[in-house]
Formats: structure tokens, sequence, C-alpha cells
């Protein structure tokens, strides 16, 4: 399944035809983005696909004159927009990938669509740096929040899947190994491993850590103790005092209607 | 696998080791436009720090099929000196830089992205009646021509 962004007919076509030259793709890109537009990944989702090839197909023209340079590098040119799109003030995109939605789809898709949404920043940053180059404002900065935000939830979404896999294959809880530790002052906490080459009883860094505590420690300990439990204490009093209030204040209202 | 760089640290590497493999890669290069000049051939990019020429040439050739042949980086410091309204030191993230030639003979030049578009107003709308007011105005303004360029200052 080639991967393509929602409303940009020309990078789904040059996904679909990689060897073929620019002049023979064009013909052949309005059939291909009207037939299979739905079943499609995209940077964003498919809202205004249908929209788009409207909009699309009354400038062929226009994109044919200006991808016919010959200084144009077909790979950096993803680092660009589109060339109708270039000094418009706004660009229009569609909503950004939900978790819900991303969960329905294979690890396969979900790697895909890693790597269009990794093209289409790059190609927001580029953006962005020339407008801040040229004092000029980028059209539609808000692509690159959408961007960011559907790979934070992808990043969930396959992490989910690995913590499944690892819970059912092996039963470890986390990816990372770790344990807990006191450190000098008497607090516990989860230490997580790191990786060295020598065994610990060789590394002189880490020796000078000290994950114990020792004994003149315990009356800070213990006063550390006391102090915790007489916050919760008084965080209890103030619930309470709280409760009452509201009770004083709205019991005059009555609960039935 | 869901390792993602950049992080503090690659995994420890021993002789015998697989080849790492990184799934899904978290870095970001921006194409800019060179501030000095630069032979054709050469591409300037922004690139994270913790990323090194083989990993810009993998990059460029895996993901965006680029033929790249030579790769040389720098590492740009960018200010600490500026202060804010609290009087404390504001700095301006540092950020490496990557020059990339590509092979194949190949020549790229940076586009303008932001051409000056002549947007005519339609008649009628409020822009329409804005701009010929200004333009109105800008007319009355001007000083009488029969004076041949003489300032008002001048009496008579």
């Amino acid at each position: 399944m080639a991967a393509i962004k929602a409303g940009r007919v020309l990078s789904l076509c040059r996904q679909f035809q990689k060897g073929l030259s620019i002049s023979t793709v064009l013909p052949l890109q309005q059939t291909k983005v009207l037939t299979s537009c739905k079943a499609q990944l995209s940077a964003f989702r498919p809202k205004f696909c249908l929209l788009h090839i409207n909009n699309m197909g009354t400038s062929l023209a226009q994109q044919c004159r200006a991808l016919h340079t010959s200084q144009w590098r077909r790979g950096l040119e993803a680092f660009f927009d589109e060339t109708p799109n270039w000094g418009e003030p706004t660009v229009k995109s569609g909503a950004p990938w939900t978790a819900k939605q991303l969960r329905t789809k294979s690890s396969e898709d979900l790697h895909k669509l890693w790597y269009v949404l990794l093209k289409e920043k790059n190609m927001l940053l580029t953006v962005e740096q020339e407008a801040k180059r040229q004092r000029v404002q980028m059209p539609s900065p808000e692509r690159l929040r959408k961007i960011e935000r559907s790979m934070k939830r992808l990043d969930t979404i396959v992490q989910e899947r690995e913590n499944a896999l690892r819970l059912l294959q092996t039963g470890q809880e986390r990816a990372r190994p770790g344990t807990w530790r006191k450190d000098f002052f008497g607090r516990t906490f989860w230490y997580r491993f790191k990786e060295y080459p020598i065994p610990w009883y060789l590394n002189r860094r880490y020796k000078r850590k000290r994950f114990f505590t020792l004994k003149y420690v315990d009356s800070f300990i213990r006063r550390r103790i006391e102090s915790h439990l007489h916050s919760k204490i008084l965080k209890k009093k103030a619930d309470l005092e709280n409760k009452r209030k509201l009770q004083e204040k709205f019991s005059k209202l009555s609960a039935t209607t | 696998m869901c390792l993602s760089v950049p992080l503090s640290r690659y995994p420890l590497y021993q002789l015998g080791n697989p080849q790492l493999r990184i799934f899904r890669t978290n870095f970001f290069m921006t194409l800019v436009k060179p501030g000095k000049e630069q032979p054709p051939d050469t591409v300037q990019f922004r690139i994270p720090m913790e990323m090194t020429k083989c990993d810009v040439k993998n990059y460029l050739e895996k993901i965006y099929s680029v033929p790249v042949g030579a790769v040389r980086t720098r590492i740009q410091y960018c200010t600490n000196k500026k202060r804010n309204h609290l009087s404390q030191r504001v700095k301006r993230p540092d950020y490496k830089v990557a020059y990339v030639q590509l092979a194949q003979q190949q020549t790229f030049q940076f586009p303008e992205i932001f051409p000056q578009k002549d947007t005519a107003h339609e008649p009628g709308s409020v822009e329409e009646m804005q701009d010929q007011f200004m333009q109105d105005e800008q007319q009355r303004q001007k000083a009488d021509p029969r004076r041949g360029g003489v300032t008002e200052w001048f009496g008579l």
C-alpha cells in the first residue's frame, strides 16, 4: 500500500510511479486518485480528499510547467510544498490522526505512516525556516502541531503493542530492566539499569554512587515519615472542614424537587 | 522495535553484535538556504546534534532516494549573551549544519518559496474600496505638480 498525503495529488502519484518520468505521470494521476483516494494512508485524515481533486484538476497545466526545470532533483522536491501552494496565505489540511483510528491500522501501515508524517514534518520545518529568513508569515503553522500530535499518538500505540507482546511472550512488564533501591538519604526509588562494557565492581564512578543508607540517617528518615503523616492528617482535616462549610452554606437548599 | 533516537546515547556495541537498526527515526532535517554562496551541487541542512555524517547519508538515500556523494558537518554555536526582561541570560539553541554534495553531477538551487503574488480584489468588496480610498488619499497628499518640486516652506 503506497502512502500519500490527503489533498496532495502529486505526492500520491510520485510514490506510485517511482520509475516513470514526470511528464508521463500526470495524465495517470487523476484516474488513480479518483479510484483509490479513500483507501490510502495520508499525513492528514482524508477529509478534504474530494475537494482537492477538483482543485488540482484545474491547475495541472501549471504544475506541468513548474516541474520541467532541469535543476530539480525529484528526491529533494519532497522538502518543499506543492508549487501551487507557494505564496498562498493559507494551505488547507485535514485533521490529525486520532489514537482510535491508528489502533485499527496494521503495524506495516503504521511504519509507512510514520515516514509519511516524517517527510511532511521535514517539509513544514523547511517552509518555517525559510519564512523566518524572508520575514514572512508561514502559511498554516497549525499543520506542524497536527503532525506532532499524530506522531506522538502513533508512538503511543506502537509502545502499547510492544508492551502487550512482551508481556505475553516473556512476562516482563518493562522494556528496560530496573530495580527498587534506597539512595543515601533513605529514599526508595526505581533505579533503571544502564549498559556498561565492564562489571560494576570495576566501575569507579558507579561505586561512588552509594545505594545504601547509613545508621546516622535514621533520625532524618523518621522525621520525614512524621512530616508526611502530618501533612496527610492536615489534608484530611482540610477536606472535612471544606465539606462542613459547603453543607452549612447549601443546607438551606432543599434537595427534593 | 520501539527504539527511536535521538536518545542521550545509542545502545552499547561490542564486537560481534548484530548491526543496530533503528525503526521509525526521530530525526528531522530542515533544508535551508545557504547564507554564503555554495557550489551548485551542495545542499545545506540543519540536523539534530545527535546525527552523524553516515546517518545523514543513509537518511537521504533511503527515505528520499537522493544520491549522496559527500557529507560535511559542523556545529553552530548560538549566543548565550542575550538577556530577557529579568536580566537572565537566554540561550539560543545550538544546531548542527550538514553540507551534502550530490552524486551523479546533479545540481540543486534553493527555490523561491514565497513569490510575490499580485492579488486583485473583486470589484465591490470592502478590500477593494479600502485600496481605492488609500490611493485617493495618497493622491490628495501629493504636492502641487505646478510648483516644480519646491516645498511649501517657501512662501507663495
